[in-house]
């Protein structure tokens, strides 16, 4: 109690004593902490909205596409492992219009009666009602993009080119497909008198069936057997795995960065902990023999400073888990935080703090009591090079600084390295920005040569060539089809994209391999290749609507879209039936042109005929991750700038001696300034040098393998560029130099003492 | 005779840390009666400071016994000796050593609350010993504020504050002008007048001179120990001069 209560009376005063130090301290504890559980909300499956969505509408695993209703489907109902079925529903594809933008949609019958499995849940609004044939319930995903609301008038064109008015009576989750637009077309449900109504002709539409297993991880199997009894009626098939990677893409992505710029960032800090922690006790030897005088014990010391030091870590942690709490449960939910994960990071985050000021409090804790004993002597020399750069006149005060830098190893070393790693990740973080600059300045190295895609709408397929090739923006026109392939081994579907000919390909960003040059050749995404578990060179064998289509993987293509699941052919490759007439015809713009004003124009021209669609960037979509960045950064730079304070701190302290004597030798203050300057400053253009370079030199890698695992395939990362490295190298050294500049000053023009400390 | 406050018995110390042994203290024995004031004379690297951090027990004796009150102390471990100190041991040295981050009130605080006073104690206490020693003023003043004297004063009210069998002071005059020198010895006097045990390190001979007992040291062994005559106002268990 006693030890306590003096012990609580040195370390108020110290905090007190060094205000700034502590709470960047803190700050950068909390920052670090903060980014590690959002980072691991965002990684933990609760997020992921698909595991409650698939319980609240009682969901089915399995879901396929067949062209007819035939008995052969009902009859899946039976095999093994299938507990209930949903459907066979009748789906026809439509288009939306909304605000003058069209957005292909697939309408949905269902009966009045929601079925017992795979029902949709009502969010707003209320369910089909047969009282009301013109009513609608869009899926909240598309709703949200189309900014629908209850009551609102949707207007929906059939393949026939007919218009049809209907009013959004509800809209509803559903856990069926993934959100919208990452998975189109978008999902409405009307009754199925209304689709009869709507598109009368039964052979534009496909029948939909949902089979809810007794095991979903039998999904593979199930989907297998669908495949073989359905033999080729099955147009295209999806488990509920595709659904939930849909659904939690972006999540993982961000989950990961975040998780990357924690665990290092937690490096970092903890080196920053353990250097402020050790350079107090260096600064503070005499202090501590004082207390060891008074008499306290080396363990009560170094108890005292572990409280100390430790407590600011811990303050730090607190306040990091509740911003990290409170980000994640503003952002995503309540329920969405997992509390075991949290308090995992919560107390392996103490343990670091902990260990990283252990080591600096036990070493003060075994500090000599005898208060007049100096603090280490210091072992410094001139080193010959440095003999000789006196010699040829180097200014006195840049020899004298570069000795000083390094006459501490240890110090010298932490403090390098501490500013080495902040650097490093900021460095990462710049390659990321400049990724996604790539993506969003560069599209057609993402596979997005064509900027729009134009499907010929209420115009014939010549009339509408005709009308995109006079447009005097566009470059270039490509046919070109979407088509959904079965991979019978699988037991699931993959997307086929032809566009352009075999001989007059596509310009698709092929980075492994080559481009294809005749019919049966194709490119693919990395996604692809992994789940077919094929390598370039391979022949795969799929299933268009019940064709066969057998092609040789000659390359492997840079790949944004489903996961790199993507399989790339020229239109030729395709059975006619699939192929004639194209479905749309992606636009290749000419350079400066600009999309919107040729969308529009398209569409004044055709009197709203053609069906135009701007591609979405996944730069667009990952513009939250440069948020992240400036945040992350932020976070670093305070752990760097709390490492060049206690650079700093050490370096006076180590020179307090050293001045009176520099002084009486007849440097300058301005001179004596520079010294202490080049001293830390040394170390800074060190650390920042290294970490910059390692950054710079694991980005391209890092990134590349992201896009590997991601499915997006390696040959997207971009190391930063060198004006924005430069700058930042530049912003660093600078503050680090204006940071050290402050206390050097005051030290030079300050009457030195010439006593002993 | 009542029982000695310190005794040494043959305490050597040697350092080896170098290429050579140093042989700081070479067999000092010692006894310190109780309201003793001692000035421990000698040349630089007699073995003074080396001798005085032993008996306080900041450094370790390399052979013989240290009793302290009576108990052997020698043979105690680093942190027993650090909780002896808190009782019974008060230290003042050269450079003062206040804690430069505390103010003058926790710096004197710090051994009365270490010691187990509460803090209304503690607080008592510092105000008792401030006001004695003149610096009531200076409270909240923080040691960078304070001129020399002041801080030695301030560092003696601290040595002071858990009222200690023996005060360790090492060249406590060595770094203060003759008028602050003054000052701390006339508050040294008061102190012994008041039945404080002192042992003094200094090597100024009028330092010494207040001191009623002088030892004299020189390469570390004793050379000279001699009571001064001194003219003594009676206060109790003070020595009567006979002239």
């Amino acid at each position: 109690m006693s030890t306590a209560r003096a012990g609580g009376r040195w370390i108020r005063a110290d905090l007190r004593a060094r205000r700034g130090q502590a709470t960047l301290t803190v700050l950068a504890v909390a920052g670090i902490v903060a980014a590690l559980i959002t980072a691991v909300t965002l990684l933990e499956d609760g997020t992921n909205p698909w595991r409650s969505l698939f319980a609240q509408t009682d969901g089915a695993h399995v879901w396929f596409y067949t062209k007819d209703n035939s008995a052969q489907v009902a009859g899946t109902r039976s095999l093994d492992g299938v507990t209930q079925m949903a459907g066979p529903y009748r789906s026809a594809p439509v288009t939306v219009v909304r605000d003058g933008k069209k957005q292909p949609a697939a309408l949905r019958a269902m009966p009045a009666t929601p079925p017992q499995v795979a029902h949709p849940v009502v969010a707003e609004g209320s369910w089909l009602d047969p009282a009301q044939a013109d009513g609608v319930v869009v899926e909240r995903s598309f709703a949200r993009a189309l900014r629908l609301r209850i009551g609102e008038p949707l207007a929906i064109i059939a393949l026939s080119g007919e218009r049809h008015p209907l009013y959004v009576r509800g809209i509803a989750d559903s856990a069926e497909q993934g959100f919208y637009p990452a998975w189109a077309p978008g999902l409405a449900w009307v009754l199925p008198q209304t689709l009869d109504r709507i598109e009368p002709m039964l052979g534009r539409s496909e029948w939909v069936t949902g089979l809810r297993l007794a095991d979903a991880e039998a999904a593979q199997v199930v989907s297998q057997r669908v495949v073989v009894t359905l033999d080729d009626q099955v147009q295209r098939l999806y488990t509920w795995r595709e659904v939930r990677a849909a659904m939690e893409l972006d999540n993982r992505l961000l989950g990961t960065l975040l998780a990357l710029f924690g665990v290092v960032g937690l490096v970092a800090a903890a080196l920053a902990l353990a250097n402020a922690a050790g350079g107090r006790v260096l600064g503070q030897l005499r202090d501590l023999a004082t207390l060891k005088s008074m008499g306290f014990t080396a363990a009560q010391v170094a108890l005292l400073l572990v409280v100390e030091h430790g407590a600011l870590g811990l303050l730090g942690l607190a306040l990091g888990t509740l911003a990290g709490w409170g980000f994640a449960v503003a952002l995503l939910g309540a329920t969405s935080v997992a509390p075991m994960p949290v308090l995992s990071i919560v107390a392996g985050t103490a343990l670091v703090v902990l260990a990283a000021v252990g080591l600096p409090a036990w070493r003060g804790g075994r500090t000599p009591p005898i208060p007049a004993a100096p603090a280490q002597p210091l072992r410094g020399h001139l080193s010959r090079l440095a003999k000789l750069a006196l010699l040829v006149r180097l200014p006195p005060a840049l020899v004298l600084g570069s000795r000083d830098a390094f006459t501490r190893r240890v110090p010298a070393f932490l403090t390098a390295f501490g500013l080495a790693v902040p650097m490093m990740m900021i460095t990462i973080g710049l390659g990321v920005w400049a990724t996604l600059d790539n993506f969003a300045n560069h599209p057609d190295q993402v596979g997005q040569h064509a900027a729009l895609h134009v499907g010929p709408g209420k115009l014939e397929s010549a009339a509408a060539e005709q009308l995109v090739k006079a447009d005097k923006d566009v470059r270039a026109v490509y046919p070109a089809a979407d088509v959904n392939a079965l991979a019978a081994g699988e037991g699931r579907s993959v997307r086929v994209r032809a566009i352009g000919g075999s001989a007059d390909p596509y310009p698709f960003p092929v980075v492994e391999g080559r481009m294809y040059g005749e019919p049966g050749e194709a490119v693919a995404g990395q996604g692809l290749l992994d789940l077919l578990g094929v390598r370039i060179g391979d022949r795969v064998r799929l299933t268009v609507g019940g064709s066969p289509l057998i092609v040789r993987i000659v390359g492997r293509a840079i790949e944004p879209d489903l996961d790199g699941e993507v399989l790339s052919v020229g239109l030729d490759s395709l059975a006619p039936k699939d192929s004639v007439p194209p479905e749309f015809y992606a636009l290749a713009l000419k350079p400066g042109a600009d999309r919107g004003e040729v969308a529009a124009r398209l569409l004044a021209q055709s009197s709203e005929g053609l069906d135009v669609q701007a591609v979405v960037n996944p730069a667009d979509r990952l513009a939250i991750i440069r948020v992240l960045i400036v945040a992350l950064i932020a976070v670093l730079a305070l752990i760097g700038l709390a490492n060049l304070l206690t650079a700093s701190a050490l370096g006076l302290r180590d020179h307090a001696f050293d001045l009176a004597v520099l002084k009486a030798m007849g440097l300058t203050p301005r001179q004596v300034m520079a010294t202490l300057v080049t001293g830390t400053g040394l170390l800074v253009v060190l650390g920042v040098a290294v970490g910059a370079a390692a950054g710079a030199s694991v980005v391209t890698w890092l990134i590349d393998l992201q896009g590997h695992t991601s499915g997006v395939g390696a040959g997207i990362g971009r190391p930063p560029s060198g004006l924005s490295l430069s700058i930042a190298v530049l912003v660093a050294v600078g503050t680090a130099l204006a940071v050290a500049l402050i206390p050097a000053r005051r030290a030079a023009r300050a009457q030195v003492p010439v006593t002993a400390r | 005779m009542t029982h000695a406050v310190l005794k040494t018995v043959n305490l050597v110390k040697v350092y080896s840390g170098g290429a050579v042994p140093v042989h700081a203290v070479r067999g000092v024995d010692l006894v310190v009666e109780p309201g003793e004031f001692i000035a421990v004379m000698g040349p630089s690297g007699s073995g003074k400071s080396t001798l005085v951090h032993m008996l306080g027990g900041l450094d370790a004796r390399t052979s013989g016994e240290i009793w302290v009150d009576g108990k052997r102390a020698d043979t105690l471990s680093e942190s027993a000796w650090a909780l002896l100190r808190r009782k019974k041991i008060g230290f003042v040295f050269q450079f003062f050593n206040l804690v430069a981050n505390m103010t003058v009130t926790d710096n004197v605080e710090l051994p009365a609350l270490l010691g187990g006073a509460s803090p209304r104690v503690a607080r008592e206490r510092r105000e008792h010993l401030l006001g004695a020693l003149n610096l009531t003023d200076r409270a909240d003043a923080s040691p960078a504020q304070l001129s020399g004297g002041e801080q030695q004063r301030v560092a003696l009210a601290r040595a002071l504050a858990n009222e200690p069998s023996v005060l360790l002071a090492d060249e406590p005059t060595g770094n203060l002008d003759s008028r602050n020198t003054r000052d701390v010895l006339r508050l040294l006097s008061k102190v012994h007048k008041d039945g404080q045990t002192i042992i003094m390190v200094t090597h100024d001979a009028r330092v010494a001179g207040l001191a009623d007992r002088v030892i004299c040291l020189l390469d570390g062994e004793i050379v000279d120990d001699g009571r001064i005559a001194r003219r003594r106002t009676g206060t109790a268990g003070a020595v009567i001069d006979l002239r």
